[in-house]
C-alpha cells in the first residue's frame, strides 16, 4: 500500500514536471509579450525593457525555465550570499522560508511554492487560486453529489423493473440529459428558474458563493445561488450515470453468484444490497471520478452563465490576457488535484473490487 | 423400505421462444426416496437443468413456464406440500433450507467480491436464528467438514484466491449449512479436472451418507453417476428415456439412446478407429467400429518415427512474473514450464496431459509464439521460431493452427460464422478473390458436417459441438501441417465430444496434419495419440507412447490420472 502511494506520488511528480515544462514552452513559442499588454500599444522601449527585467523575462529562456522550478518547489535552492540578487529570498515572495543545509554560498531551503504574481492585477497566483477554486470545489462536488445520489438510485431501479415503464422513461430522459449541450442547458435554466419562475423559486440569474451586501456590510455566503448552477452541471453526469448503473446492474444480475443468491433463499431486496450493488459500482467509479476532475478544473460554460467566479473563469481570462504565472499556476494546481482523486480512485476500485487489490 | 422425500409428477415446462413454444421438459414423473442418490443423465439441452430448477422454482419467467405437473415434497414430519403451489415469498423459505443446490461453474457461482465465509454464513443467519458469532463458528466447522485445507483462514479469503476445486468445496458447504433434506447437484463437476472430480464425488457420497440427505446428481456422462448414483434416469429431448437402478442401466442399457451414450466414452480396453457416437445408436445404423490392432499401430509409427521431426522443443522455460519492484523489475516468478523438450514427427499426434495448471496450456501457446518463451527453442522444420522476424512468422503462422478449448469465447459473437472463418484466409492471401474464398468456406463446413445455409448465421445461433467444428474449419482453412488442439473436446457432453473425436481424426487422414493434442482427461489422450506426455507442475514426468503409459505408469501421478477416469 505504502509504496503504491509513494509509486504513484512519483508518477504524479513527473506529471507536474511535464506540465510545467509543456506550458513554459507554449508561452515562450506562441508570439505575445506580457510587457506589451500590460502597458497597452504606445508603450515606449524602455518601460517595456523595465517590465521585461522585473518579470525576469531579460534571462535566458532556461534560466527563467529553472527560476520557475526553483519558486515553484517546496525544496529550492537560494544564493545566500548576495542580498541585491532578486532571486534571493524575500519575504514578499515567501511568508516562511527555512535554511535547511547550506553549502557555501547556497543553501537548500524548505517552503511553501511561490506561484508568482499576476501580470494583469499584481495579486500572488496563491491567492488568486485559493480564492477561485473553493468555488469550483464547491459547485463541483455539490453536481456529482446531486448526479451520484439520483442517479445510482434511478439506475439501479431502473436496473430491477428492466423493460418496465419507470425503465422506459428514465432511458428517454437520460438520452435527452446526454445530449443537452451544457450552455443551452445554463441559459435555459437560468432563463425559466430565475426570471419566468423568479417570483416562486426566489433565485436570480447570476451570483457567486458570496455577495456584497448594498448596505455595505461587507460580503456574506449566500449559497442558493449555488442552486442552479449546480443543477445544471449535474444534469449530463446525472444522465451517463443512470444508463452505467443500468447496465452494469443488468450485467451483474445475469450471472451466476445471482442464482445462487436466489438458491439460498435470499429476498430479491437483499440479492440487490448484497449481491449486486457493490459489484456493479467499478464503472460508475471511472465515469464519476473522471467527471468530478474535469470538473474541477472548471466548467467554464455554466460558470460564465451564472457568472459563478470559480476556477473556469479565472483560467479563461488568464489565457486572453496571455497572463502566464495565473495559467501556469492554476494549470499546476488542477494537475495535483487530478493526481489525487486518481489515487482515490484506485484504491476505492481495490476496496469494492479484491481481484483488483493492490498488493 | 425407506419413505419418498420427492415426487414429480407429469411436469412439462415451456419456453417462449422466437420460433414458437419449445417444450423443455415433456410431461415426466420421477420420485425420490429419502437417503437416495438419483443420478439424470442426458445431453446439454435434454430438459436436466430445468428440471433441477423447477424443483427449485427458479426458471425465469418469462420466457420459461410450469405448464403441468406437481412436485410433491414429504417433510419430515409426514406432511406433504406441492412445491409448484407456494408462493415466491413461502418458497424462500425452502430454498437453501430444505432443499439446496450447487452448480455447473464454482468459478462463477461464488460471488467475486464477498468473502467465501461470508457468503456461507449469510445462508446461515437467513434460515437459523443464531448469532453471527455461532453462524462463523458454525462456517468454519462446514468448511473442516469439506476437507477445505485451514477452515479459519478459507473463510476470511475471496473467490479468486481458491482454485477451482476448493470453491467448489465452498459451494457445497454453503449448500450444507443448514442440512437441507435434498441436495440438487447440476453438473457439480464437468468444469473440473478428472482427478478434482474424482475427490468431489468422494466428498459428496461421504457427506449424503453421513446426513442422510438425497441428492438428485445431474450430469452428461454416464459414467460419472455410475459412481455415484444409485438409481438413474436418462433423459433425452425432454423425456425420460429409461428409468432404473444404476447398476442394471450401466451393464444392460436398453434404450439406444442410453446405449449410445454409454458407448461413446473412449474405450480404455481397447482402440477403435471410430468412436461410435449417439446417432448411430439412434438411427439405428448397424455401426460396427474397425479396432485397430497392436501390428497396425506399430506399422504406422515405424513410418512415421522414421522421418525427423518437423518440431522441435528445446528446453523451454515460461516464466510469469508474481512479484514486481517499483521499478517493474521482476523480483519473483512462477515456472509455468520448466525446461521441457520433445520432438513432435510428421503425421503423430502427440498427446498432452496434466492436472490444470500443470503447464500444458502454457506450453502449447509458447509454441505458437502466443507466449513468450523465457528461454529455450522451438524449431519448426530446420527454423527457429523466436529468431523469425514478424512478417516470416505470419508466415509460418498459417502452417500451425490452434483450436481453443472454450467454443463460447473463441468466436467474436458479432462475426458471422462464414466470414469467421474467411478472415484468416484473407490475412494469407488463400485463394485469389473473395468468391474463390466462400465456395472454399462452404466446403469446408460441409466437410466439418455443417451446411452451405449456415454461413451467415452468427456462433450465438449454434450449440457448443458446432461452434467447435466452426472454429476446427477455421483452423484448417489456412491448410495448415500442425494444430495444436487446447482442451478442444473439454467443455463438450461427451456425446458431443466423441463427434468432435472422430472428426478430427477423419482430418487428419484426409490432410495428413500433426496434432498435439491438449487434455486433462487421460482417457482422450490415449485413445487420440501415439505418443503421449504427461506434465506437472511445469516439468515432463513421464513420455512415451500412450497405450505403454496407460498400461505401465511408472508415477503414482499418472497412476491417479487413470483412476480418476469415470466409470473405471
Amino acid at each position: 500500500m505504502l509504496q503504491f502511494l509513494l509509486k504513484r506520488l512519483f508518477y504524479g511528480f513527473l506529471v507536474l514536471l511535464g506540465v510545467i515544462t509543456v506550458v513554459f514552452l507554449l508561452f515562450n513559442v506562441l508570439p505575445g509579450d506580457p510587457a506589451r499588454m500590460m502597458l497597452g500599444q504606445r508603450a515606449d522601449i524602455n518601460s517595456i525593457e523595465a517590465i521585461n527585467k522585473d518579470l525576469g523575462r531579460d534571462k535566458p529562456l532556461t534560466t527563467q525555465y529553472f527560476n520557475y522550478l526553483n519558486d515553484f518547489s517546496i525544496l529550492s535552492i537560494h544564493n545566500i550570499s548576495d542580498t541585491n540578487n532578486y532571486w534571493y529570498l524575500d519575504r514578499t515572495k515567501y511568508t516562511s522560508a527555512i535554511k535547511l543545509i547550506p553549502f557555501g554560498n547556497y543553501a537548500l531551503i524548505l517552503k511553501m511554492p511561490y506561484m508568482r504574481r499576476s501580470y494583469q492585477s499584481k495579486r500572488m497566483v496563491t491567492e488568486i487560486i485559493t480564492e477561485a477554486f473553493p468555488k469550483t470545489v464547491l459547485l463541483a462536488g455539490v453536481a456529482m453529489l446531486f448526479a451520484v445520489i439520483i442517479g445510482v438510485i434511478v439506475g439501479v431501479l431502473a436496473a430491477i423493473k428492466k423493460d418496465g415503464f419507470f425503465d422506459r422513461i428514465s432511458l428517454v430522459l437520460s438520452a435527452f440529459g446526454m445530449s443537452l449541450p451544457s450552455f443551452f442547458a445554463a441559459i435555459l435554466i437560468a432563463w425559466l428558474f430565475a426570471f419566468v419562475l423568479a417570483k416562486y423559486t426566489g433565485l436570480s440569474m447570476f451570483g457567486s458563493m458570496y455577495t456584497v451586501d448594498d448596505f455595505g456590510n461587507g460580503e456574506y455566503l449566500d449559497l442558493k445561488n449555488l442552486i442552479l448552477p449546480a443543477f445544471t452541471l449535474g444534469i449530463r453526469p446525472l444522465a451517463v450515470i443512470v444508463e452505467l448503473t443500468r447496465s452494469s446492474m443488468l450485467d451483474v444480475l445475469s450471472q451466476d453468484f445471482i442464482r445462487t443468491a436466489k438458491a439460498k433463499g435470499l429476498s430479491p431486496y437483499h440479492i440487490i444490497t448484497r449481491h449486486t450493488l457493490k459489484n456493479a459500482m467499478n464503472p460508475v467509479i471511472t465515469a464519476v471520478s473522471g467527471w468530478l476532475a474535469s470538473l474541477m478544473a472548471g466548467a467554464v460554460f455554466v460558470e460564465y452563465v451564472f457568472d459563478w467566479k470559480g476556477v473556469g473563469v479565472v483560467i479563461v481570462d488568464a489565457l486572453e490576457k496571455y497572463d502566464f504565472p495565473v495559467v501556469m499556476g492554476v494549470l499546476l494546481f488542477i494537475s495535483i488535484i487530478l493526481v489525487i482523486i486518481n489515487i482515490f480512485v484506485d484504491i476505492l476500485y481495490g476496496m469494492l473490487d479484491p481481484r483488483i487489490r493492490l498488493s | 423400505m425407506e419413505k419418498e422425500l420427492l415426487q414429480i409428477k407429469n411436469l412439462t415446462v415451456e419456453f417462449k421462444t422466437d420460433s414458437g413454444l419449445n417444450k423443455a421438459v415433456d410431461d415426466i414423473s420421477l420420485s425420490l426416496k429419502q437417503g437416495e442418490i438419483l443420478g439424470i443423465v442426458g445431453e446439454s439441452g435434454s430438459g436436466k437443468s430445468v428440471t433441477s430448477l423447477a424443483i427449485m422454482q427458479l426458471i425465469s419467467c418469462p420466457p420459461g413456464r410450469i405448464t403441468k405437473g406437481e412436485i410433491i415434497f414429504h417433510k419430515k414430519d409426514t406432511s406433504q406440500q406441492d412445491l409448484l403451489k407456494l408462493d415466491e415469498k413461502e418458497m424462500r423459505k425452502w430454498r437453501g433450507n430444505e432443499i439446496a443446490m450447487i452448480f455447473q461453474e464454482p468459478m462463477t457461482s461464488l460471488n467475486p467480491v464477498m468473502k467465501c465465509g461470508k457468503q456461507v454464513q449469510e445462508a446461515i443467519l437467513l434460515h437459523q436464528n443464531i448469532h453471527k458469532k455461532e453462524a462463523k463458528a458454525k462456517t468454519i466447522e462446514l468448511f473442516a467438514e469439506v476437507l477445505l485445507p485451514n477452515p479459519a483462514e478459507v473463510f476470511n479469503k475471496y473467490p479468486h484466491e481458491l482454485s477451482g476445486g476448493q470453491k467448489q468445496r465452498v459451494m457445497i458447504a454453503m449448500a450444507l449449512s443448514c442440512k437441507p433434506s435434498l441436495l440438487i447437484a447440476d453438473e457439480p463437476t464437468t468444469a473440473l479436472d478428472v482427478t478434482v472430480q474424482k475427490t468431489i464425488l468422494e466428498l459428496l457420497k461421504n457427506l449424503q451418507q453421513k446426513n442422510g440427505m438425497s441428492i438428485v446428481f445431474i450430469t452428461h456422462d454416464l459414467g460419472v453417476v455410475a459412481e455415484i448414483a444409485d438409481n438413474v434416469a436418462v433423459m433425452f429431448k425432454g423425456r425420460i428415456v429409461e428409468q432404473g437402478n444404476a447398476i442394471t442401466i450401466f451393464n444392460h442399457p436398453v434404450h439406444p439412446y442410453t446405449q449410445g451414450l454409454l458407448a461413446c466414452r473412449p474405450k480404455l480396453t481397447m482402440r477403435l478407429a471410430h468412436l461410435p457416437t449417439v446417432n448411430d445408436f439412434m438411427n439405428e445404423t448397424h455401426f460396427k467400429s474397425v479396432e485397430i490392432t497392436k501390428n497396425e499401430r506399430d506399422d504406422n509409427q515405424r513410418i512415421i518415427y522414421s522421418k525427423p521431426p518437423i518440431l522441435q522443443v528445446k528446453n523451454i522455460n515460461v516464466d510469469f512474473s508474481t512479484q514486481k519492484s517499483w521499478m517493474g523489475n521482476v523480483t519473483a516468478y512462477f515456472k509455468a514450464v520448466n525446461n521441457v523438450s520433445f520432438d513432435v514427427y510428421e503425421g503423430e499426434t502427440l498427446g498432452l496431459v496434466g492436472e490444470s495448471g500443470c503447464g500444458k496450456t502454457t506450453l502449447g501457446r509458447s509454441i505458437l509464439q502466443l507466449i513468450k518463451a523465457s528461454s529455450g527453442q522451438i524449431i519448426y522444420k530446420g527454423r527457429e521460431l523466436s529468431q523469425l522476424s514478424r512478417n516470416e512468422m505470419r508466415d509460418c503462422r498459417q502452417k500451425l493452427q490452434i483450436i481453443f478449448q472454450d467454443p463460447y469465447s473463441s468466436l467474436n459473437p458479432r462475426i458471422s460464422v462464414g466470414s469467421a472463418i474467411m478472415e484468416p484466409m484473407k490475412v494469407h492471401n488463400i485463394l485469389a478473390s473473395d468468391k474463390a474464398r466462400k465456395a472454399r468456406v462452404i466446403e469446408l463446413l460441409e466437410r466439418v458436417n455443417m451446411n452451405e445455409n449456415q454461413f451467415h448465421r452468427y456462433p450465438h445461433e449454434f450449440s457448443g459441438g458446432q461452434r467447435q467444428r466452426i472454429c476446427i474449419a477455421r483452423a484448417i482453412a489456412l491448410n495448415p501441417e500442425l494444430i495444436i488442439c487446447d482442451e478442444s473436446v473439454s467443455a463438450l457432453d461427451v456425446s458431443v465430444q466423441a463427434q468432435v473425436l472422430n472428426l478430427l481424426n477423419e482430418l487428419k487422414l484426409d490432410f495428413n496434419f500433426t496434432y498435439i493434442f491438449i487434455s486433462h482427461d487421460l482417457s482422450v489422450v490415449k485413445f487420440m495419440s501415439d505418443r503421449m506426455i504427461v506434465m506437472k507442475k511445469g516439468k515432463i514426468v513421464e513420455m512415451g507412447e500412450a497405450d505403454d503409459i496407460y498400461n505401465h505408469p511408472s508415477t503414482d501421478y499418472t497412476r491417479n490420472l487413470i483412476s480418476s477416469i469415470p466409470g473405471v
